[in-house]
């Protein structure tokens, strides 16, 4: 069974080399759950920013550069002299005993960088620190770790330090947003929160105990206008729910597969002459027998919403989750704005919000009138 | 007047006398002296640039003879070496580089930093100790392969080139120790040196309360209070993995470490 499965994903990718996941967007996968056309194109591993390309939506999506400049500046700085920003701050915040200060580079295994042999090294260390051999260490930097999505090894590159106290492991996120008068950006801190969830659940799958890492992380961000770090415990119990379903939904590809007609593909491959194998029309035509539900937050998400969203133009869905909510059974803008100009007849579960369209009409022409 | 001056001057009358010859020739219409006279000139123009040259010449040399003994500049290993001798342990070339500016004259530039281990390492192999000392990296405990970004002596014994999970902090406190030691010998100390021993005195419990409370005898005390509990533990990892490393490996590994190559090795 599973093999057919990888064989029709194989089909729909085409005889490319599969798209690797990392924890980006791993946690973009949990944006929005309803989307077919996201979870066949991630469990099938292609390539959706060359596809967004092809079907002639490029999309200008990414982390710009001085994003990433910024990021890897302070994490530099909160990790320099053997983590000293960060003892102190885990000192004063969590209380961390005097004693607890070992340090492991887990980046680079004896000179080799390979992701087989640093995930051995990350795993055998940790392992070792989990069961509690002496010098087990307390932070452990740059760990590389794996997970199963969509059947396939996917080995995540985190950021991040494991931090065993107590016999606990708990994930620390290092972000550059800041943190300003006890407040951050809500969106920012949600996102920090699913990726750190990836990884949480990344180290519990590799230690085989889900007691073993706490479902607190910390996240470690600037403070106010300043350079200087501050912790914030972050409790992302939620987010593994979310995660955890949507890896389970990708594991039950089947059903979505099943729903495609036969022998669509979006292979992005070249012949010899260096021509695509399918033209762009070809392309689309496969793109829309799989089902897309296109919202406004795919466009920070996913490579292919420019795509979606010209597709989803003059729908109701296209305009948010809220307004797809409140316009249920009304599809397109068109029939909502001929129901509330009374050109349309309403069906009879139209009735109620065809009321609504109505009585909005009535007071947006009052409001614009009287000024 | 020396006579390469006088040359010059030469030179210069003669440019006179052309130009107005070369004008009175193209005023005439007589475009086949005009082109002889121009060729002329500009061989002299030739002749009074490398004149000057000549002078430029002389003045670097006469400005040069006393400034020499007031600027000595250092290689950049013996710089390094300089900052490292410092701080006691091995650093990162970002610490290098602020021990660097706050202590000497000059600036160090970090890309030159990234090739000089490599470029200590090439001059070992082909000529093994010939140098009084090298930079090589500190060495991992476990694998004893060269440690991510961290510099060492190579003349330091081997226990103290060699990082354990509890060094990065030990080395933390050592390099403060050290540092606030040599801030507090110096009679005026600049704001750079005072800014670089803030920044450690900030992350040791007890240090300091703030920048301009802070001596530097506080900062050493405290230091070496927080030093007293993790040393005995470090070094008994570092004695450990010292004598491992002596007994298996070679002299070029025991300076810049064992490198892993095969899988097999690191999934043991």
């Amino acid at each position: 069974m599973q093999n057919d499965t990888d064989s029709r994903l194989r089909r729909v990718r085409g005889p490319v080399q599969p798209k690797r996941h990392n924890a980006r967007t791993i946690a973009a996968l949990t944006s929005n759950p309803g989307c077919a056309r996201r979870g066949v194109c991630d469990a099938a591993g292609v390539d959706k920013d060359a596809l967004a390309g092809r079907v002639g939506f490029p999309a200008r999506f990414g982390q710009s550069q001085f994003a990433i400049t910024r990021g890897n500046a302070f994490e530099a700085q909160v990790k320099a002299n053997g983590c000293a920003e960060l003892l102190t701050l885990l000192r004063e915040v969590l209380h961390l005993d005097i004693t607890e200060v070992g340090y492991t580079d887990l980046e680079e295994a004896g000179g080799n960088d390979s992701q087989d042999v640093r995930h051995a090294y990350s795993r055998r260390t940790l392992l070792a620190a989990a069961a509690g051999r002496d010098d087990a260490g307390t932070l452990f930097d740059h760990p590389l770790l794996r997970m199963d999505v969509a059947g396939n090894g996917v080995y995540l590159e985190p950021d991040l330090i494991a931090f065993q106290y107590a016999g606990i492991f708990h994930v620390i996120e290092i972000k550059s947003f800041a943190v300003i008068d006890g407040q951050a950006d809500g969106g920012k801190v949600a996102s920090a929160a699913i990726q750190s969830a990836v990884y949480v659940q990344a180290l519990r799958t590799l230690l085989g105990s889900d007691d073993a890492v706490s479902s607190d992380i910390v996240l470690v961000c600037p403070k106010d206008f300043s350079n200087k770090p501050c912790a914030t415990k972050v409790d992302v119990r939620k987010q593994l729910i979310v995660l955890q379903h949507q890896l389970n939904r990708l594991a039950r590809i089947d059903a979505l597969l099943d729903a495609l007609p036969a022998g669509v593909t979006l292979d992005l491959a070249k012949d010899d002459a260096g021509q695509p194998v399918l033209s762009r029309a070809e392309l689309v035509q496969a793109l829309g027998c799989i089902e897309a539900r296109y919202s406004p937050e795919c466009l920070a998400s996913c490579e292919l919403a420019f795509f979606c969203r010209d597709e989803a133009s003059g729908q109701t869905a296209a305009l948010g989750k809220s307004v797809r909510e409140e316009l249920g059974g009304v599809e397109t803008v068109a029939t909502a704005l001929g129901l509330a100009a009374g050109s349309l007849l309403p069906s009879d579960e139209q009735a109620e919000i065809t009321a609504l369209l109505r009585a909005a009409s009535r007071i947006y022409r009052e409001s614009v009138a009287a000024a | 007047m020396s006579g390469v001056t006088e040359a010059a001057e030469a030179l210069e009358r003669r440019i006179d006398e052309l130009r107005t010859a070369v004008r009175q020739a193209v005023s005439a219409g007589d475009t086949e002296r005009a082109r002889a006279l121009r060729a002329e000139l500009r061989r002299v123009e030739n002749e009074w640039d490398l004149a000057l040259d000549d002078i430029a010449e002389q003045q670097a040399e006469k400005a040069a003879a006393p400034a020499r003994p007031s600027a000595p500049l250092l290689p950049l290993r013996e710089q390094v070496h300089q900052a490292l001798v410092l701080l006691g342990a091995p650093a990162a070339p970002k610490l290098i580089i602020a021990v660097h500016e706050a202590f000497q004259v000059g600036e160090m530039v970090p890309a030159r930093l990234t090739s000089l281990r490599r470029d200590e390492e090439r001059s070992f192999r082909s000529a093994p100790n010939s140098r009084p000392y090298y930079l090589c990296p500190a060495l991992t405990h476990d694998l004893l392969a060269p440690a991510r970004g961290l510099l060492a002596v190579s003349t330091w014994p081997m226990e103290r080139r060699i990082v354990g999970p509890l060094s990065p902090r030990v080395d933390f406190l050592t390099s403060a120790i050290r540092l606030a030691e040599h801030v507090g010998r110096l009679p005026n100390p600049s704001p750079a040196a005072l800014r670089l021993l803030w920044r450690f005195a900030a992350n040791i419990p007890d240090a300091a309360a703030g920048v301009d409370g802070m001596t530097p005898s506080s900062v050493a005390t405290a230091a070496r209070a927080e030093l007293d509990i993790h040393t005995d533990a470090d070094r008994s990892h570092r004695e450990a993995a010292a004598k491992r490393a002596k007994r298996q490996l070679d002299d070029v590994q025991q300076l810049f470490g064992n490198v892993l190559r095969d899988v097999g090795a690191a999934a043991q």
